[in-house]
């Protein structure tokens, strides 16, 4: 059963956070705020594969909710429950999202936009391309990286002046970014992209039966708060 | 993304392989300065909003540049939308992701499309430092209402004014002027020959 | 002009930023089956060519296009980079892209791309991981991407200029087999080891015009092009670089490494992969001579380099002195660093402000006139380094990275790819640091380079 946010088709796995997102506008009070963290919660701890991926994502929008509890304390009439109800409603609002976004895998998603959401096909083949430079992208960030600190240019202890440094570090990585843009174009309309007007897609993107017991969970979960709320919590 | 189709059928845009790999590529690269910008933005933001919590829009124009860079560039329906909607995908993507989770697709929506609707509204005609500005500054307004509704929801309406108002200045000027010279200096690198962008800035020799 | 030949007629060709064409007027048929060797110096507009037939000018390259270049049949383009070329995470489905494109049916695919893989010799499988391919295996799968087309006519531009020795040579054999009974055109610089292997070579002059078209036997009795590199040419005498202009502005240190140990870390967008780039190091550079770490790619040369130079943290083992720990501008006055790609060196918009940048943050002089002229750039001070040509490229970074007259002048593979003129400019700079007492280090696999010490490696291993 762990394995089942895996299995599940990127649509899937991203329907979660989408869920969880629009549920979260029905949070207004703490203990809606409480019952639907809760079921988040019992539903990780069901069907995550692990807990120390979700645990790291959960700190980081933690640390984000803070901010707005504290925010929320002092610019919306000091109002402890009030503050505490959006914090919570933050951690459901972006929690189950970043989570999952960590099981998605591009490339199969990239198969499901153009196949199931019929989103327009060269862009998306062309995107699912584009994610392949990541790595070169990193390995030529250590190169400007060394780059300029042998030169006397590297990172200072002044924040400000780091400013200029990583605006000067991401001016030179979108100049190779884009220089490579031109060469995989041209190798792309080599291999007919110009003219692929009904492209097809080596791979399908199926809806297994899983896919949709899962789809109708994860709707279910972004329910919680709204059944909550009616029925007067 | 879907605008891109639209786009396609209504004004009978004809997007080139470039245009594409170039709307993507940009997506990517600034994918990766958004997430590094994720790590970073989080002490800053803690320190802003600790002194004055509206002051932590200043902090949000960099989010906006891939909107107004991309349409900046390609000059195309659907261009600026698109290049700021994946650059916020592919952020979420990287390993770690971010800590806003599906929020940040809601947030490149939202971006995307404040830069859009201020290249419509021109017809792709002019690209000037004071579209791009413009461009920046609708982005930031768009964000600026979701997250009203979104993240603080319950801070009283001045606050909320003063926020959108710190993230409009951010976005005209980090995003928009900043774009626009990025894109300046993109052109003189050479490799923006294939577009008008690029063409305006050579020099023959 | 029958399936699988190509043509030009008054082609012409005026890049953007160019007030006179690169090609002007060319004609030029080549036949089906034939095999041609086209080569010139740099600028020649030898790629223009294949662009052109490829249909990339005027539409991702701009410029004014005139006169036709055609191609009867299907083209496969191959290009240098081979990263350059992948589309997929994965080999299966970075070799289906092409069919995919051609709206193929999912076996029609499938069938193409096996038998693609298979003519190449990748036998990883479908799901093998693109980033985990060599630089040689990714040339290989550009080409089974490009072969899953059943191209007519194969373009081959400079497919192995950024390989090793070896690594080409079994390119090479993978194209020429892919080859038969196909048309290909062959852009190089190095053409010895194409020669056996082609019926026809065609030579551009530096203007893009034809000056001989012929046999191989013809060309090679005919009189050697300038600005290319011949068979059996002897290597060009080093450029004469006035000894003032690298004499060492700091201490030529000695560095020692003591069994040190790197595993590198490559971020992917799924996580993060390890690699052992070093095992136990031990090697010292030294001043007043030039030690070259040696080997096939992926041997862990560039990695000992950087490790030396204080630009990369050891996971285990020792570097005396510890540059990694000094901050960026004691050790800019230190150690100078040339990167394998130019590109990454330039940190500044014109030409000038490039060689000056470093020296200025130090307060060090230095004669940027002179530094320009001797590497053949000096009309070029107010350019964007972004646009120079590859060889100029190259040069400019040698000179932003060492113009400060550092002790210790490291390079990572000067001198790959590089035509006869940008390769003696290269060379007499590191021979004129070494006489005027600088440590020099090098990583490359250029058997042609002068050395004084020669650590050889292989899978990060000293041999």
């Amino acid at each position: 059963m762990r394995s089942v946010v895996l299995r599940a088709n990127p649509l899937v796995q991203l329907s979660v956070g989408l869920f969880s997102l629009l549920g979260s506008f029905w949070i207004r009070s703490l203990p809606v705020a409480l019952i639907a963290l809760g079921a988040y919660v019992v539903a990780g701890l069901l069907l995550l594969p692990g807990w120390r991926y979700p645990l790291v994502c959960l700190g980081f929008t933690a640390i984000a909710a803070v901010t707005i509890v504290y925010s929320t304390w002092r610019l919306g009439g000091h109002d402890v429950e009030e503050a505490v109800t959006a914090g919570l409603r933050i951690v459901v609002l972006a929690g189950p999202g970043s989570v999952m976004a960590g099981y998605v895998d591009p490339s199969r998603l990239a198969d499901h936009l153009a196949q199931t959401l019929h989103l327009p096909a060269r862009l998306i083949a062309a995107f699912a391309g584009a994610l392949q430079k990541f790595t070169g992208f990193g390995l030529a960030w250590q190169q400007l990286e060394r780059v300029r600190r042998v030169r006397g240019f590297g990172p200072s202890r002044n924040p400000l002046a780091n400013g200029g440094y990583a605006a000067n570090m991401s001016f030179a990585l979108l100049v190779q970014a884009l220089r490579g843009a031109s060469a995989t174009s041209i190798a792309m309309d080599a291999r007919g992209f110009a003219t692929a007007h009904d492209r097809t897609w080596a791979e399908p993107a199926p809806w297994t039966r899983l896919d949709r017991w899962a789809l109708v969970v994860a709707a279910l979960l972004g329910c919680v708060p709204i059944i909550a709320r009616v029925a007067g919590a | 993304m879907s605008s891109a189709t639209t786009s396609r059928t209504r004004f009978h845009v004809h997007y080139r392989t470039i245009d594409l790999v170039t709307i993507t590529t940009l997506a990517v690269a600034f994918g990766v300065i958004f997430w590094g910008w994720g790590k970073l933005y989080e002490p800053l933001s803690g320190l802003a909003v600790f002194s004055y919590p509206p002051s932590s829009g200043l902090l949000a124009g960099p989010w906006l540049i891939a909107g107004v860079v991309g349409g900046l560039i390609v000059r195309k329906p659907g261009a600026a939308f698109a290049t700021e909607f994946l650059a916020a995908a592919v952020s979420t993507f990287i390993a770690g992701g971010t800590q806003w989770g599906f929020s940040v697709f809601a947030s490149g929506f939202w971006q995307g499309l404040g830069a859009e609707v201020i290249f419509l509204l021109i017809f792709y005609r002019r690209f000037g430092v004071v579209v791009a500005a413009a461009a920046g500054a609708l982005a930031a307004t768009f964000e600026s209402v979701y997250e009203w509704n979104s993240y603080w929801t319950d801070w009283d309406m001045g606050y909320k004014l003063a926020y959108l108002g710190f993230f409009a200045v951010s976005g005209a000027v980090i995003a928009g002027v900043g774009g626009f010279y990025l894109v300046k200096a993109l052109a003189k690198a050479g490799v923006l020959d294939a577009f008008p962008a690029g063409r305006e800035q050579v020099t023959e020799v | 002009m029958s399936l699988g030949g190509a043509r030009f007629e008054g082609f012409t060709w005026r890049p953007l930023g160019r007030r006179d064409p690169v090609v002007a007027g060319l004609d030029l048929t080549i036949e089906a089956g034939e095999r041609v060797l086209l080569m010139g110096p740099s600028g020649a507009g030898k790629s223009t060519l294949l662009h052109g037939l490829a249909g990339a000018l005027g539409t991702t390259i701009a410029g004014e296009l005139s006169g036709t270049a055609q191609v009867e049949g299907r083209l496969g383009l191959l290009l240098q980079n081979p990263a350059d070329a992948i589309v997929a995470e994965r080999m299966g489905r970075d070799v289906a892209f092409g069919p995919e494109n051609a709206g193929m049916s999912r076996d029609e695919i499938w069938s193409r791309v096996d038998e693609a893989l298979a003519s190449v010799g990748l036998t990883y499988g479908r799901d093998h991981f693109c980033a985990a391919l060599s630089g040689g295996e990714q040339q290989r799968l550009a080409l089974a991407g490009v072969l899953a087309m059943r191209p007519d006519v194969l373009l081959l531009d400079e497919p192995t200029s950024m390989l090793d020795g070896d690594t080409s040579a079994s390119v090479r054999d993978a194209i020429l087999s892919a080859a038969e009974g196909r048309t290909l055109l062959i852009v190089e610089h190095r053409i010895e080891p194409w020669l056996d292997h082609v019926d026809r070579v065609v030579v551009l002059s530096a203007e893009g015009a034809i000056v001989s078209d012929g046999t191989v036997r013809a060309f090679l009795d005919g009189p050697a092009p300038a600005g290319v590199w011949m068979p059996g040419m002897p290597t060009p005498a080093p450029l004469d670089v006035p000894a003032d202009l690298v004499r060492p502005d700091a201490e030529a240190l000695s560095i020692a490494a003591t069994e040190v140990s790197v595993e590198l870390v490559t971020r992917t967008l799924r996580g993060t992969q390890r690699t052992q780039a070093l095992t136990d190091l031990t090697a010292a550079i030294s001043p007043g001579r030039t030690t070259a770490f040696t080997g096939p790619s992926g041997a862990g040369k560039s990695t000992a380099l950087a490790v030396l130079g204080g630009l990369l943290k050891p996971g285990g083992g020792m570097v005396t002195p510890e540059l990694r720990r000094w901050r960026s501008r004691r050790l800019a006055g230190a150690v100078g660093w040339v990167p394998q790609n130019p590109e990454h060196g330039f940190l500044t918009s014109t030409v000038g402000d490039e060689v000056r940048h470093t020296a200025r943050k130090l307060g060090r002089e230095v004669d940027v006139d002179r530094v320009l002229e001797v590497f053949g750039l000096g009309r070029f001070a107010t350019s964007n380094p972004y646009r120079l040509s590859g060889g100029e490229q190259r040069r400019l970074a040698l000179a932003a990275a060492l113009a400060h007259r550092p002790g210790v002048v490291l390079l990572d593979e000067p001198t790959v790819g590089q035509d006869p003129s940008t390769w003696a400019a290269v060379v007499g700079w590191i021979a004129a640091a070494r006489s005027a007492g600088a440590t020099v280090a090098l990583s490359t696999h250029d058997a042609d380079l002068p050395l004084d010490v020669e650590h050889r490696m292989r899978d990060g291993v000293l041999q």
